[in-house]
């Protein structure tokens, strides 16, 4: 169960001849369950590619992959319903205009279960759940998607998913273009999902500070190859932070620092400001 | 999605990239009335002649010429059957009864799985076409064994025959030329050279910069509007609705899912694209200056001749032969 990627290679087709490798001789295994991974790596690095495959949208030019028992290859098979691979793995993309087409919210979220058969009160009660879950309240659901902010259009869209109830969530870039408050207040609200629901979830980001804080396993694309995959605490302990040009989590940079500066020993690696502050305070009395 | 190119615009030096675009349009207006003044196929034959030189001198690969002839492929394929077919002037140049029956029938299956089939090699595809085509026509002629449930008489004649053929050369000619210029001249250049062609219907209230503008901006956005369609096409997939699975009222549905938020992304685009251009201080109809500025230099002067020779050449032939 769950995705696994056996050796998978997508290459685009380009006019000038050369064909551009986005991801490179990837294997991987992604569970159903109890996953929380974050997806990191530069622009251009074969992120979005690598999650578009997650769902059948774009299919491997070399390799294969198992999605839910599924087998995907380079060839769009007949007998594989990709539409019901896209209900296991569900995928929300990073700007919610490309899916808000209802006139009202409520319509919006129940497009998806809808389009998988479920009667129309279950969809219109999964939506109420949906719409609960991201964190809004039911009088939205019959507002128009337009007239939204930014911050709760993404919202809505995620709710369009997650009212399909997948088994596993990937979001493409889901805090870009938010305020630090904002993108907290989503990353506590992916983690409750994946808290309460079991559900694995999935993140492209490039917040080093909630990959650190939040996740449970990250995976480093470098030029579309697979250069980490484990936990964050052993990514921004070893060398391929500089290897790959990312960046140390805020409260690691700030700890370093110090540690450089003030010849002190601290144990530079702490999730939050808090705990920051609480491993300085510690070597202070210490001292 | 950067694949797709608007037009056929391959980069190149040769002498036609050397050309000014309005020296190219008006040249290749002329050239086709020039072809259409031709009556013979050997007034053809020599045009063609000439065409093969200049794309030689020009070092534009004929087979990217060629290439550009695959999309009419089909109507060149009906116009020289229809041509054959229905033409019943002149000399009678050969008859033969079609026969219709069990095993030519079967015959003709098996022939075009065989093609369908051989076509999968992706070689000689028009070689293999052509072979087909006559296979059907020789299995239905010598098919006799079975009783017909439908037979017809197929004549064809020489002015039939001479007529496919000078059409599709006369096509050949006109699209080879077309072709020429859009493998040769960049969208925005042949914008800008119809913009200064149509400059002087000014006064009859036709604004050709307006004109131009709105062209070149529907031109550049085409493969953004294509690229924005894919996303949204896969944003909806992720909600269900796949467009190559589903019955079609469900598909009517997926359309509206796909129409509804490609119309929102338009018009965010335009006016993200009209406040960019209100920010560089675009003031549509306002005497602008250009980068390239469009100059005619000695390489237009011979080919002005060359049309001039070429067309006159035309006038002779018609009036005189």
């Amino acid at each position: 169960m769950g995705i696994r990627f056996y050796n998978v290679t997508h290459e685009y087709d380009s006019y000038s001849k050369k064909t551009y490798k986005a991801i490179q001789n990837i294997s991987l295994s992604i569970e159903s369950k109890d996953e929380f991974i974050a997806l990191v790596g530069h622009t251009g690095s074969g992120k979005s590619t690598l999650a578009k495959h997650m769902n059948a949208l774009m299919f491997p030019t070399e390799g294969y992959l198992n999605i839910f028992n599924e087998t995907i290859t380079k060839k769009r098979d007949k007998k594989v319903k990709y539409n019901n691979l896209r209900r296991q793995v569900g995928l929300v993309f990073q700007f919610p205009e490309y899916q808000l087409f209802e006139e009202t919210v409520e319509k919006d979220i129940m497009f998806g279960p809808l389009n998988y058969k479920v009667p129309f009160e279950e969809a219109k009660r999964l939506a109420k759940e949906a719409i609960q879950l991201v964190g809004l309240d039911d009088s939205y659901l019959k507002r128009n998607p337009f007239n939204l902010s930014g911050g709760e259009k993404k919202r809505v869209s995620i709710a369009g998913i997650l009212a399909m109830d997948p088994k596993i969530l990937v979001l493409d870039e889901p805090t870009s273009g938010l305020d630090p408050h904002g993108r907290q207040v989503l990353m506590e609200l992916f983690s409750d999902i994946h808290r309460k629901t079991g559900k694995s979830v999935i993140i492209i980001t490039h917040d080093m500070d909630l990959v650190y804080r939040y996740f449970k396993r990250v995976i480093v694309l470098k030029d579309g190859m697979l250069s980490f995959d484990g936990s964050p605490d052993d990514l921004f302990r070893s060398d391929i932070i500089e290897q790959n040009h990312l960046d140390l989590p805020n409260t690691v940079k700030a700890l370093k620092y110090i540690k450089d500066k003030q010849g002190i020993n601290l144990d530079i690696y702490q999730k939050t400001p808090e705990e920051a502050a609480i491993e300085l305070r510690r070597v202070m009395t210490h001292e | 999605m950067n694949s797709i190119i608007i037009g056929q615009y391959i980069p190149g030096s040769g002498f036609f990239y050397r050309l000014d675009p309005r020296t190219k349009i008006i040249t290749i207006l002329f050239l086709m009335i020039a072809v259409f003044m031709l009556e013979t196929i050997l007034q053809l034959a020599i045009a063609i002649g000439i065409a093969v030189v200049l794309l030689l001198a020009g070092r534009i690969s004929l087979l990217k010429v060629l290439r550009g002839l695959k999309p009419i492929f089909i109507l060149l394929v009906f116009t020289f059957v229809f041509q054959i077919a229905l033409n019943t002037e002149g000399v009678v140049l050969s008859t033969a009864t079609m026969h219709f029956n069990l095993t030519s029938v079967i015959f003709a299956l098996l022939i075009f799985v065989l093609w369908r089939f051989l076509l999968r090699f992706n070689r000689f595809k028009i070689l293999l076409f052509v072979l087909f085509v006559l296979g059907l026509y020789f299995n239905f002629r010598y098919a006799t064994l079975h009783t017909d449930f439908y037979s017809f008489q197929l004549t064809i004649y020489e002015k039939g025959v001479e007529m496919s053929v000078f059409v599709v050369l006369r096509l050949l000619i006109i699209i080879t030329l077309t072709t020429v210029l859009t493998l040769t001249t960049k969208p925005t250049d042949l914008t800008q050279g119809l913009e200064s062609l149509m400059h002087p219907l000014k006064k009859l209230g036709f604004h050709s910069e307006d004109f131009a503008l709105i062209i070149s901006i529907s031109l550049r956005y085409i493969p953004t509007i294509f690229d924005e369609a894919q996303k949204i096409m896969s944003a909806q997939a992720s909600r269900g609705a796949d467009f190559t699975e589903g019955k079609l009222k469900d598909k009517l549905k997926q359309i509206i899912s796909l129409l509804v938020p490609m119309f929102i992304i338009a018009f965010m685009r335009s006016e993200e694209l009209a406040d960019a251009m209100e920010s560089r201080n675009f003031v549509p109809g306002e005497q602008r200056t250009r980068i390239n500025i469009l100059r005619f230099t000695i390489v237009d002067i011979y080919t002005g001749l060359f049309t001039a020779l070429c067309f006159a050449g035309a006038i002779y032939v018609k009036v005189m032969l």
